[in-house]
């Protein structure tokens, strides 16, 4: 795991994982998977230069009062490329940080080379609610994000000490500030989707039960020609359950879409 | 001292659900049985009066079983007519969880002007389970809470029609009709479970701190810090400040009483208030100090507490009339608390109205020196 460095977007502290060679590959993660390098990146990182930010609020980057809204963050995020002096990134994001990848290519599409969507939320679709995972305790949480629940293990936290809690906290609270009302979507972003002129890959786990495959189709629509492509031993997020096979999904559908000046 | 019969107004039930609150299924409600309870509770709460409670209490909590009151002010409506000297306590009105506090403002004007001015009106963010329940954000409460009083206190005291621009809550024209009786506006107090900030806030503005459910070592600590907050505020806070809310248990003699509380004031710690860990402190609802603090001082849950715990902690007051006299006197000679809340079940309607009759008559009459003194005369605005 890279040492994480400590860099400033526009006076917000953020931690900042970076690794590989490669075309730089913005990385943002979902609920809980802030400040962490496991095989998904890794393996990236073998084709990439992957960059993994936490949210703040999340792993090491402190919580950001200013935040109120989703397009905050994705705010937050392209100015985090014009901090780095990157022009043009591929960019990924699974889960929460898809719902922040897509409205960051709702607003700046040219700025990036290609798109890929694991699991995210972030729009209504019709006939699906997805399941409050605030009022969960651990069990029925892992029982609804992961298909396999070994691969919960990964995001398991060091230790139970006050610090850990008071960190599991401030994740939450960072997340339920953009997401509690309306849960887990911008109400505005569905039809914004269709701005996306990124060439775009919906990474899908087969037996996600958060935002089931209804959603996925209902982004396949939205989306000018994505491509979905689902993961069968998979949950919601395919990327800690199969982080071989969606690296490699990742990386054949990104590297097949370089950059054109 | 003073004393006000407070009600939760529960739907008693047994259940082996984990959580009593948010998830409960409202099937276990029967409307009929509902019926008369309600008809109870305020018979007690009108009975309270008769018997020479200086107040009357009513609160709010959504979807559960533990207090059936999701609107206060509708139960205030109810007593308003039927009493005639009681204050009415609304501990309190959740302003966060109001999507239009204005109306806040509004309701309790229309009772205070109505009531002839016997309405204390108390401020509350809600229980973490209420924001489950409301869907209202966490992350926005105590912000909310803070910009809601502004807008009533404001509403209450500063002549309209005038703009109000907050973060949350906007209106081009704050002006409501009618105007509260009390002038400059009825006593505000602030029901806790001893939040610094909570603290603070109230100290500042001379409104009354009052501790909720909680151990006698607590209250005394906050009760020192609420002291130290007033006199940075430049005043030494008067005992009406100072008010505790535990539930009394009293019968003929120790033994009996004990009975009666195992019986039935314990339903509300392991029944009412069992739910689900999340619900206790949602996303945000904390700050992070504070949470740090709860957990380093991580007692035991609600469930957990047995009948010694909440006997020998403080959290209830149960015996003989003398012993129960006893142990008021640690509130009112050693915390100098100046106003206890407090509710009693006997188990049944009329056992209950049986022990308010006791309690009224033989430990009441003994803390009544202050019988003249007007609780809210110089407190609360």
């Amino acid at each position: 795991m890279p040492e994480p460095s400590r860099i400033t977007v526009r006076d917000t502290p953020v931690d900042l994982l970076r690794d590989g060679s490669g075309p730089p590959l913005l990385f943002l993660h979902g609920a809980g998977g802030g400040g962490r390098w496991l095989t998904f990146q890794e393996r990236l990182a073998g084709r990439f230069d992957v960059l993994a930010p936490s949210h703040p609020g999340h792993g090491g980057s402190p919580a950001a009062e200013w935040i109120e809204h989703i397009s905050d963050l994705a705010f937050h995020y392209l100015d985090l490329l014009d901090t780095l002096g990157l022009d043009r990134v591929h960019l990924a994001g699974a889960s929460f940080g898809g719902w922040i990848a897509a409205e960051m290519a709702t607003m700046a599409s040219h700025r990036f080379d290609s798109l890929v969507l694991i699991d995210p939320v972030g729009i209504k679709v019709e006939g699906w609610i997805y399941p409050f995972l605030f009022g969960m305790e651990l069990p029925q949480l892992v029982a609804t994000v992961f298909h396999n629940p070994m691969a919960a293990l990964a995001l398991a936290p060091p230790d139970m000490s006050i610090d850990t809690l008071a960190l599991l906290y401030r994740q939450n609270t960072a997340l339920a500030r953009v997401g509690w009302n309306p849960y887990l979507y911008n109400p505005l972003l569905r039809r914004r989707l269709a701005r996306i002129a990124t060439p775009t890959l919906l990474a899908w786990g087969a037996h996600d039960r958060l935002a089931p495959l209804v959603c996925a189709e209902a982004w396949r629509k939205e989306i000018p020609g994505a491509t979905l492509r689902v993961f069968e031993d998979s949950g919601h997020v395919p990327h800690l359950e199969e982080p071989e096979a969606v690296a490699a999904a990742v990386g054949e559908f990104c590297l097949a879409r370089k950059g054109t000046p | 001292m003073k004393f006000y019969y407070f009600h939760l107004m529960p739907y008693v039930m047994d259940h082996d659900e984990p959580s009593s609150w948010v998830t409960l299924s409202n099937r276990h409600y029967d409307p009929a049985v509902g019926h008369t309870l309600y008809h109870q509770y305020l018979d007690q709460l009108e009975f309270a009066e008769a018997l020479g409670w200086d107040g009357i209490c009513v609160n709010e909590h959504h979807q559960n079983c533990y207090g059936t009151m999701p609107s206060p002010n509708v139960m205030a409506a109810m007593l308003v007519r039927r009493t005639t000297r009681a204050k009415i306590a609304i501990l309190g009105n959740g302003l966060p969880l109001r999507e239009n506090p204005l109306r806040i403002a509004e309701e309790i004007a229309m009772l205070d002007v109505v009531s002839g001015g016997r309405i204390v009106s108390g401020f509350v963010r809600g229980i973490g389970a209420e924001y489950y329940s409301t869907a209202v954000n966490p992350t926005h409460s105590r912000e909310r809470f803070y910009e809601a009083a502004d807008l009533i206190l404001r509403a209450w005291t500063e002549p309209g029609p005038f703009a109000f621009d907050g973060k949350f809550y906007r209106y081009p024209f704050v002006n409501p009709w009618p105007r509260p009786l009390q002038q400059p506006h009825p006593p505000v107090w602030c029901p806790s479970q001893g939040s610094s900030e909570t603290v603070e806030w109230a100290a500042k503005r001379r409104f009354p701190y009052l501790m909720v459910f909680t151990p006698l070592k607590r209250i005394a600590q906050i009760y020192g810090e609420y002291r130290e907050a007033c006199e940075r505020n430049g005043y030494t806070a008067s005992p009406y400040q100072l008010t505790v809310n535990l539930p009394i248990c009293v019968a003929e003699n120790d033994r009996k009483a004990e009975a009666i509380a195992r019986e039935h004031a314990l339903w509300v710690y392991h029944v009412g208030l069992r739910m689900l860990p999340p619900y206790w402190q949602p996303p945000g609802y904390t700050t992070e100090a504070s949470l740090k603090r709860l957990l380093a001082t991580r007692g035991k849950m609600p469930t957990e507490l047995t009948y010694e715990d909440l006997e020998e902690g403080g959290y209830i007051i149960c015996g003989s009339p003398a012993t129960v006299r006893d142990k008021l006197r640690v509130f009112s000679d050693e915390l100098k608390a100046g106003i206890v809340c407090s509710g009693m079940n006997g188990g049944s309607h009329e056992a209950t109205l049986d022990m308010m009759r006791m309690f009224s008559e033989e430990v009441m009459p003994h803390f009544r020196q202050d019988a003249a003194i007007d609780e809210t005369a110089s407190v609360g605005r």
